[in-house]
């Protein structure tokens, strides 16, 4: 049992604790700040997996979808990159490859990395993996534009003749973004913290 | 052991957690970390008042984004409006359930949700009023606010607007130049307050919050 005090920011009203590793609620919110640092380790693994489960449909299915008088046809996330750059959009073909294929893959690698050093105790900056971190769940969401994009399509694109679906590629894409953003709410900065010396706590 | 003065002078920078001590600032000037540069906390006058108005200009522009026509597209004489409306009877007629839910949770709801949440909260502050309510607010926010997505709407909408832009004619709506707004309030609003300094106003006027 580790019961080193350490300085632990609240995660709903980011007041600075200096609490040791039992549960403990927030001095200001009172709200728990100290979870089961076990839990959070496993808790975002699990979401972490789900989400590169919903990775794979995610790209294989079309993502849109559209019928034109009879004539069906149908683009994955790579289809359309692909189309927007034989059209000339290099701009926009850039955007959806950055926000749909590099983003969460960056994301997945860089929490595998975290859990990974988490466990192990591996030896590098603590400041970079809080930076690293919080960089990735700021640019987290944005992977969310292709499947927004396609629904204002299909709100757009409604006509008798011609019409635009999301395809199963967008709900899978979408639930692997959603599952991604709980991955990452779910793991605790004290993971990064803890790894020197105390691998009790994240060590399963 | 350390005493709560003491860490109220604290403070962890969100982006990389390094532990800083609070200085007292002179008016309207701003604290920066030492190791990311991003902004830790800021001495401004009339917090709660100039959040309260810029959050009422939000809210109204908001309601218009929602209430009105975002764009509209023209097919060889054939329109498309793109609204709340359409965009349910779209999501019910495909039956597009789970990506129609979370993009109306996304981009409508939480949204919603936060701006009302605050404009609830700092009227209470501003009058002193409802200990416990401001505190459950204010708990609400922290848990939606990472889950409003309306600038990565705004940004999908050129995304799709340069899409069709050689099929059809477009025409921006009311709530086109409405959404801007908002998006543009939101960045000041998030610039003015920070929920650490929230809550510490919060402690100020209710003192502190029981078991
Ligand atoms: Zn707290
Ligand atoms: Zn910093």
């Amino acid at each position: 049992m580790n019961r080193k005090l350490d300085y632990v920011r609240c995660h709903i009203c980011e007041a600075v604790n200096y609490v040791d590793d039992t549960n403990r609620k927030c001095r200001r919110c009172h709200e728990s700040i100290t979870h089961d640092l076990r839990l959070s380790y496993h808790k975002t693994l699990a979401f972490l997996i789900t989400a590169i489960i919903f990775y794979i449909p995610a790209n294989i299915y079309p993502i849109l979808i559209s019928k034109q008088f009879g004539k069906t046809s149908s683009n994955t996330i790579i289809g359309g990159v692909i189309h927007l750059w034989d059209a000339g959009s290099y701009p926009i073909a850039l955007i959806i490859l950055l926000a749909s294929v590099f983003v969460p893959l960056l994301k997945f690698i860089l929490i595998i990395y975290l859990l990974i050093s988490a466990k192990y105790n591996l030896h590098s900056s603590k400041l970079d993996k809080h930076k690293l971190f919080y960089i990735t769940e700021v640019i987290g969401p944005w992977s969310m534009v292709d499947v927004f994009v396609v629904i204002i399509l299909s709100v757009l694109v409604h006509f008798s003749g011609v019409q635009i679906y999301p395809g199963e590629g967008a709900t899978a894409f979408g639930l692997m973004v959603f599952f991604t953003m709980l991955s990452a709410l779910s793991f605790d900065p004290r993971l990064i913290n803890h790894q020197k010396g105390d691998s009790s706590n994240a060590n399963s | 052991m350390i005493t709560e003065e003491e860490l109220d002078n604290l403070i962890i920078c969100k982006k990389c957690h390094t532990l800083h001590k609070r200085v007292p600032l002179s008016e309207n000037k701003k604290a920066f970390c030492s190791k990311c540069d991003i902004l830790l906390y800021q001495n401004s006058t009339n917090t709660l008042d100039r959040t309260l108005a810029l959050v009422i200009a939000a809210a109204i522009s908001l309601f218009i984004t929602f209430k009105f026509t975002i764009i509209t597209i023209n097919i060889q004489g054939l329109e498309q409006s793109l609204t709340l409306y359409a965009l349910f009877m779209v999501i019910l007629e495909q039956q597009q359930y789970i990506v129609g839910m979370m993009f109306i949770f996304l981009i409508v709801i939480f949204p919603i949700t936060i701006i009302s949440s605050m404009l609830i909260l700092l009227t209470l502050m501003k009058f002193k009023k409802g200990k416990y309510l401001t505190q459950r607010l204010l708990i609400l926010l922290a848990h939606v606010r990472p889950w409003s997505m309306v600038d990565i709407f705004f940004i999908s909408l050129l995304v799709a607007m340069v899409k069709l832009f050689d099929y059809a004619y477009i025409e921006l709506g009311v709530s086109f130049i409405a959404l801007i707004f908002t998006l543009i309030l939101d960045i000041i609003i998030t610039k003015n307050i920070s929920f650490y300094e929230l809550w510490d106003l919060h402690r100020k006027i209710y003192g502190k919050i029981d078991e």
